[in-house]
């Protein structure tokens, strides 16, 4: 006898309204199960979309051009029917339910006590990781398992983590092998699952198809006019949710837009979950801002069509611009700012350096008041070890590091790029001038290696070479602060008794106002400006 | 005949007709079958309404009672059964009668039979009449399970027979010392019968703390002929004088004589006697169908709600389980999350309690503070002359929100709400504490537990403990 049975799109994934891009049967075709039926194509890829049986089809109902979702009815096919035969169980999904298939038949007696049907056991949700390594497979094809029993460990680059049943039962057919890639929503195996008084059956599981005998065709006919029946809720952190501080009716508004309150920060007071913290947490997933601070939609500046004022020139900005650009944008936006200006005097220093200046040039070495300053930053960040460490990523606990590595921007043709000397603590002034020339070429010759350009602990930015009184530098964010130098002019200096020309340096410390408060910041200029006022001590360890 | 529905719910107690309601209001054509011919189900017409009925009846007269020893003296209350039955009924009526016009004004067909499924879209009642659906709600309900091979005789009842009253017995048996046969105990006892109780395992209601027991036994031990726990109900053998009971227990005699018996023994879920497997939904042992957190059955369109899917067997579980499945039916993306279902014993005194009880928290290794107001310091209670009942209240020692209450005196039942909601509200007990009680009010009490976690309350004195 025959029976008849819609076909219908299986699982997609993430994808919705997918093109038809070929119909691969027509009416009367005899198919067999797992041929392909139609092609959609993603903007991923193409897939087939499988036969469900063996049987022949009665009408493909879609057309090339076409959109199709998940559990979508394509067409219908007929099945080959026997009294005596038992057609191989095949797995139909199921998500809107009563589109499938067979009539159910009386189960043999006893079976039905024991099975809660055929289920497949897939990967839950894993956050972030995608494609992850199956390391070990604990189960094998007829094993019996229980709920919360391991059936295969992952391994992703942070941790390994075993996958449990979630129904006891039965394993039909274990489905991944070590080696495999798997991720959320991937099967790894079917099982006849047992049924327990207090077990829930998930909702949406891949389902059996029972062996169908002799069933009543009008039955069929019947059930795949039924309408669909409600929409079914996505799998979330059930346990998460129950604890969840929210009142029954943001839990219901929660389950109606499918959010998972274990994970929605509450407003309330006492963190209680709000309606708007639950809208809130679905606009920003929306938006693709999830995660984002608060502050993350900001206005905008107005855009102007310039050409309207007169002739203009597009010019695209160079790689390093449109790298750092956004960097910049983070920090100036993300850490609170706060620049502290001082005045440092550098009269000994500058004679001094003038002094050796000569002898070092014939050493190769150019050795200009940045170096000097390098020297003097070392030892204020020994001195003050806060200013050399970081934030950390939950904002909770501070980095504090036992390396001093100086950044300091250098000013190129493509831009803006800031180049590190490492272990700046363990070299002499010299060291730091020639490894600073060095650098500074390489930058300009654009030959920076990537390791050149990482692991700054503090930062220095001077623009005394061309001018300026002072300015407020954008730190180098995970750092939290960074040192700006501007041109140093000859002051007259009251000594006590009577007004003396200096030569006084303009130091300009922008630092993160969570992490060093304006106290702190005062002393370390105070105390950066005390050492460059001793260029003996500068000068220590240096062979010259 | 047949008939043809979107919805077709099995079944008219407070789940069956709270899903068709609901599903109508949602704009589903529905058809409500009862197996009786009045709707309602065992809750409006055998179950929780009439008991209640009588109970108060009880309590009429053990308050009159009461009153003896404060100065107000009535004379011996006169029983008449038969009257006091029918007023039962009375009240029965009128809430039944509401429902079918409840049902009427929402044009929820109401067709009567037994129905079975044929199909997963088509039921047969026993009339011969069969009904096709789109979509079907099983909320058949359980029944009351008697003891095997007890003698076929009248004077073995179950829960329904001893609403009847009919007639009233001398001595009285109650076999099961649970939330049913307590408060049978308790009408009866009421009503000058004298009642014995006897129970399987070592303590009354199991499951629930013994701390509350503590109260109820000392009220009720010197009413009752006897109590016996830990007490086997070997036999049972009709004799002239009586039903004949012979009992193993270490306490309890050998043999009893009681011109009444009553089984209370627990309910037994109706999900294997409708031919399910016919439709394709699995069903499980002794009747219970497993759904899913949207009361579906394995068989999407097929949903089950009430006594025949796990958890406790109560009108109000059922009734709201009945509103997600009437939702989903109808479309709406609905879940059973409920934190907590209260329990009831409207015994006296009642005994209730909702959310994490002791003895959960201690299985359950959760981490747990304790408040409890005893109600002698509650100058309600005092007044009422019933201070023997005690309010408690349990915290989470990490969030330090009410995790679960119970109370044991009059009106438990109905100041249990109170926890209930702050429960779900995740209250802390600042949250209760600074809501302000009336005075004086039982309801205080549930006030001072939380005060008393807070460190405030000033109508104890409590030792320092945070």
């Amino acid at each position: 006898m025959t029976q008849s049975i819609d076909i219908i799109v299986p699982d997609l994934g993430e994808f919705e309204n997918v093109e038809v891009i070929e119909i691969l049967v027509s009416a009367g075709d005899m198919v067999e199960r797992e041929a392909g039926l139609i092609t959609l194509e993603t903007d991923k890829a193409a897939m087939d979309v499988p036969s469900p049986e063996n049987g022949v089809i009665e009408a493909i109902s879609v057309a090339v051009g076409d959109s199709v979702s998940t559990g979508d009815v394509i067409g219908k096919m007929s099945l080959e029917v026997s009294d005596t035969v038992v057609i191989a169980p095949a797995l139909l999904h199921e998500p809107s339910g009563d589109t499938t298939v067979l009539a159910t038949p009386a189960k043999p007696a006893g079976e039905s006590q024991k099975t809660g049907g055929v289920q497949t056991l897939v990967v839950p949700d894993l956050g972030d990781f995608d494609d992850v390594e199956v390391i070990e497979v604990h189960i094998s094809n007829g094993d019996e398992v229980d709920v919360e029993d391991s059936l295969v460990t992952l391994e992703t680059d942070k941790a390994a983590m075993d996958v449990p049943a979630i129904v006891g039962g039965r394993i039909e057919s274990v489905l991944v092998r070590v080696g495999d890639k798997v991720s959320e929503g991937s099967s790894l195996a079917i099982i006849a699952a047992r049924v327990e008084a207090t077990q829930t059956i998930a909702v949406a599981v891949e389902k059996k198809a029972e062996p169908a005998p002799a069933a009543a065709p009008a039955v069929v006919a019947a059930k795949a006019q039924a309408p669909p029946t409600g929409a079914g809720l996505p799998p979330i952190n059930e346990a998460g949710f129950a604890s969840a501080h929210a009142s029954p009716s943001v839990r219901k508004l929660a389950r109606e837009l499918g959010v998972d309150l274990s994970q929605v920060k509450g407003s309330g007071a006492k963190k209680r979950i709000l309606h708007n913290d639950v809208k809130a947490f679905v606009k920003a997933i929306l938006t693709g801002k999830a995660g984002a601070p608060a502050g993350a939609a900001l206005p905008k500046t107005p855009s102007i069509d310039f050409a309207k004022f007169g002739d203009i020139e597009i010019q695209p900005l160079t790689r390093i611009q449109k790298i750092s650009g956004p960097r910049l944008q983070a920090s100036w936006i993300n850490l609170p700012h706060v620049t502290q200006h001082d005045l440092a005097d550098t009269t000994e220093l500058e004679a001094k350096r003038q002094e050796l200046k000569g002898p070092a040039r014939e050493r190769g070495i150019s050795l200009t008041p940045l170096a000097f300053i390098l020297k003097a930053c070392v030892a204020a960040l020994q001195e003050f070890p806060k200013v050399n460490s970081s934030l950390s990523d939950d904002g909770k606990n501070l980095v504090f590091k036992k390396y001093i590595h100086l950044g300091f921007a250098a000013d190129t043709e493509q831009g803006l790029m800031v180049p590190v000397i490492r272990n700046a603590d363990q070299k002499s002034v010299y060291e730091l001038a020639q490894e600073l020339g060095e650098l500074s070429l390489a930058a300009r010759e654009g030959k920076l290696k990537a390791d050149q350009l990482q692991g700054a602990s503090f930062t220095i930015s001077s623009l005394g070479g061309i001018g300026g009184t002072a300015f407020t530098p954008i730190i180098n964010a995970p750092e939290v602060a960074i040192l700006g130098v501007s041109r140093s002019s000859m002051q007259l200096v009251w000594n006590g008794s009577e007004f003396e020309p200096r030569l006084m340096l303009p130091l300009s410390l922008s630092y993160d106002h969570r992490v060093i408060d304006g106290a702190a910041a005062v002393r370390f200029t105070t105390f950066l400006g005390q050492v460059l006022g001793n260029v003996d001590g500068l000068l220590e360890g240096s062979d010259a | 005949m047949t008939h043809e529905a979107q919805l077709v719910v099995i079944g008219s107690g407070p789940g069956g007709y709270t899903a068709a309601f609901r599903a109508a209001d949602l704009g589903l054509d529905v058809i409500l079958v009862e197996r009786y011919e009045v709707i309602g189900g065992v809750c409006l017409n055998v179950g929780c309404i009439p008991s209640k009925a009588l109970l108060h009846a009880a309590k009429v007269i053990d308050d009159a009672e009461a009153m003896a020893d404060h100065g107000v003296t009535f004379g011996k209350p006169k029983i008449d059964a038969p009257k006091l039955r029918d007023w039962k009924n009375e009240v029965v009526g009128k809430l039944t009668g509401g429902l079918k016009l409840l049902a009427k004004q929402r044009k929820v067909r109401v067709v009567h039979g037994v129905a079975k499924f044929e199909s997963d879209n088509t039921l047969i009642l026993d009339n011969g009449e069969t009904i096709r659906f789109e979509k079907c709600i099983i909320a058949a309900g359980s029944q009351a399970m008697m003891l095997p091979n007890l003698p076929d005789d009248p004077r073995i009842i179950d829960s329904t027979g001893a609403l009847e009253l009919d007639p009233l017995p001398r001595r009285l048996l109650v076999v099961g010392g649970g939330i049913i046969g307590l408060e049978m105990a308790c009408i009866y006892s009421a009503l000058g019968v004298e009642v014995s109780v006897v129970e399987l395992t070592d303590s009354l209601m199991p499951g629930t703390d013994k701390d509350l027991l503590r109260p109820f036994l000392k009220v009720v031990k010197p009413r009752y002929e006897s109590i016996m726990t830990g007490t086997k109900v070997t036999g049972m053998r009709a004799t002239v004088p009586g039903i004949e009971v012979s009992f193993e227990g270490k306490d309890a005699p050998k043999i009893g004589v009681y011109d009444r018996v009553l089984v209370a023994v627990g309910r037994r879920a109706n999900g294997d006697q409708l031919d399910a497997e016919k439709a394709g939904v699995d069903v499980g042992e002794r009747g219970v169908i497993s759904v899913d957190k949207q009361m579906r059955t394995n068989v999407p369109h097929i949903f089950a709600i009430g006594d025949l899917v796990p958890g406790p067997m109560l009108a109000h579980k059922a009734s709201h389980e009945a509103k997600v499945a009437a939702e989903v039916a109808a479309g709406e993306k609905s879940a059973f999350d409920a934190r907590t279902i209260p329990s009831v014993a409207y015994t006296d005194p009642e005994i209730a309690w909702v959310g994490v009880t002791e003895t959960e928290a201690k299985a359950q290794g959760i981490e747990y503070d304790k408040t409890q107001i005893p109600w002698a310091a509650s100058g309600r209670a005092v007044s009422l002359g019933r201070s023997e009942g005690f309010t408690k209240l349990l915290w989470d020692k990490q969030t330090e929100r009410v995790i679960g209450g119970a109370i044991v005196g009059p009106n438990a039942g109905d100041l249990i709400a109170e926890i209930g909601l702050a429960i779900e509200m995740g209250a802390d007990a600042a949250d209760i504490g600074m809501t302000i009680h009336s005075h004086p009010t039982l309801s205080e009490t549930v006030a001072f537990a939380a005060e008393a976690y807070d460190g405030t309350l000033t109508d104890l004195y409590m030792p320092k403990k945070r």
